[in-house]
């Protein structure tokens, strides 16, 4: 297993795309949320990856989420997952369920977390965080 | 479902009542300074042992888990090197929280497979002392996806907190509620020698205690330990008479995996403990209301409410109501981790559960002094890990249980 250097702790982290991810990290930076449409079976799934969940087909084509959705669930965090996040405290990680159906997670931007509820609307907003790489954050819609 | 009757050459396929825990113990737990993981791994399988009766030469096999505070790879071939023994079968397992019961399936069926005789299960870290705080919430942090989940800042508290806080708005399930769980566990551990917290705490306490992520206080969490537990199972032939120890046998046992990733989890309130605990049930050929004690998962005090649905203790969305009621301590109806849990006893990490089973052992043994549920034969232990994505369910029961 991994033991974090202490030094790294502090350091925020990012992701490193693969194989399977690098249109996705991609579409982002062209400000698309691009998700996996099945030719097979129609199953619309987030993440890339080299087959159908569903079906277990390869046909797999990418087309842009409508970025709208809604929060199925939250958590607000007070307490970090250490160093790195402790001055963004309070924010609220969601778990946003797209209009395509499939989730994912991520934070919520442009709004107080104290605001939030259960189902409501948000919209996709792609955050740049450096030269190299946008992070899909939601804000309401 | 698999089918555990006897197939047509009469051949049954399953592990019921093959294997026996002949063997518990564990190291000093809490915050132990100036110890070792393996120390502490040592100290625990000795106890074991001696438990057993049994000398080192006599164990061929060693099953572990991994530990943030000791990054060995193979940490059961480490182990085995440190403590002085050449196993002729090991394995250091990973499914984060349930690993510890997923141990005992293995242990169970390489015996009953021949694989080996005498097999060391042994968890171990410290997660207090051997890591600063942040560097060990941020090693389980590295636990979540590296491209889809870490990058948000989701603490390993916060898949749990997203599933009890939609549990809240299907079921109407209360914070008082959820503290309700701390406070009971605080109770047990009051009486149980060595509890790490032992401050008796009120549903107000836990609602004041500050957030650490909605819906979860600080007293809605569970602990960070050091400490180490180590187990013998043996056949259960020879365990009538080779050693030392009450035999507990293992009658069942059920995983389930239904997602790696917080956001493909099929439902956040209904788990894959249902699929575990169906199956270790079926094994075992009983029911949840054959059950006598339990050792239930308690990361958070929401976990606990969610699992005793799942588990069939109560009915899907009445966990909350079950733990009002105090179902889950004594004369309810199935007293719940009797040593106070990953809440109030300690949580070392990958060893936690191991604790549960120790409780659960010690109960079936009857050796449980002021906090002995009365009477106790048939014992479950169900354990979980990574935002639920890991379950497995294990019954274990005395000699009139088999």
């Amino acid at each position: 297993m991994r033991r974090i250097d202490p030094k790294e702790a502090h350091v925020k982290p990012l992701p490193t795309p693969d194989a399977d991810s690098q249109a996705y990290w991609h579409g982002l930076k062209d400000g698309k949320l691009l998700l996996q449409h099945c030719s097979d079976c129609g199953n619309v799934q987030f993440y890339q990856q080299v087959m159908c969940r569903q079906c277990g087909g390869e046909n797999l084509g990418h087309r842009a989420a409508s970025g709208r959705g809604t929060v199925h669930s939250f958590s607000v965090v007070h307490r970090a997952p250490g160093p790195a996040f402790k001055q963004d405290t309070p924010y609220a990680v969601l778990l946003v369920q797209l209009e395509e159906g499939p989730r994912m997670i991520s934070s919520l931007v442009d709004a107080d977390p104290a605001a939030l509820e259960f189902d409501m609307p948000v919209e996709l907003v792609c955050d740049p965080v450096n030269e190299h790489v946008v992070l899909p954050r939601f804000r309401p819609a | 479902m698999t089918s555990f009757a006897p197939d047509a050459s009469g051949r049954r396929r399953s592990i019921r009542g093959e294997t026996a825990i002949v063997g518990a113990g564990r190291s000093d737990v809490g915050r132990v300074p100036g110890k070792s993981v393996m120390a502490l791994a040592a100290q625990a399988a000795k106890a074991a042992l001696e438990d057993a009766g049994l000398g080192r030469s006599q164990i061929d096999g060693v099953l572990s888990s991994v530990a943030f505070a000791a990054p060995f790879h193979r940490f059961s071939v480490a182990f085995s090197e440190y403590f002085g023994i050449v196993p002729t079968f090991s394995n250091t397992l990973q499914v984060s929280g349930a690993t510890a019961a997923t141990m005992f399936n293995i242990a169970a069926a390489a015996i009953a497979g021949g694989l080996a005789e005498n097999i060391l299960i042994v968890g171990a870290d410290s997660l207090l002392t051997g890591l600063s705080p942040d560097l060990a919430l941020r090693s389980m942090t590295e636990s979540r996806d590296q491209q889809y989940e870490m990058p948000f800042g989701i603490p390993v508290a916060n898949t749990f907190a997203m599933t009890a806080h939609r549990h809240m708005k299907d079921f109407g399930t209360t914070a008082e509620q959820f503290a309700k769980v701390a406070v009971i566990h605080r109770e047990h551990a009051r009486r149980t020698p060595g509890a790490q917290m032992t401050e008796p705490i009120t549903v107000d306490d836990v609602l004041n205690s500050g957030w650490v992520t909605t819906p979860y206080h600080k007293l809605d969490c569970s602990l960070i330990s050091d400490g180490a537990v180590a187990f013998v199972v043996s056949s259960a032939d020879r365990a009538r008479s080779a050693f030392k120890a009450k035999p507990i046998y293992i009658l069942g046992g059920g995983e389930c995996y239904t997602h790696e990733h917080i956001f493909l989890m099929p439902s956040l309130t209904t788990t894959g403990a249902v699929q575990s605990s169906a199956r270790a049930y079926a094994m075992a050929g009983c029911a949840p209301k054959d059950i006598d004690v339990a050792g239930v998962y308690d990361c958070f005090t929401g976990t606990v409410i969610m699992m005793l649905e799942d588990l069939g203790f109560c009915p899907k969305g009445e966990g909350g109501r079950f733990v009002d009621d105090r179902q889950i301590t004594y004369g309810g109806a199935i007293p719940c981790n009797t040593h106070g849990g990953l809440l109030s006893f300690a949580h070392p990490g990958m060893p936690g559960s191991l604790l549960h089973f120790l409780e659960v052992v010690e109960q079936l043994r009857g050796i449980c002094g002021e906090r002995q549920v009365a009477g106790a034969e048939l014992g479950l232990v169900h354990s979980l890990g990574a935002g639920f994505a890991t379950q497995a369910t294990t019954i274990l029961g005395t000699e009139a249980t088999l």
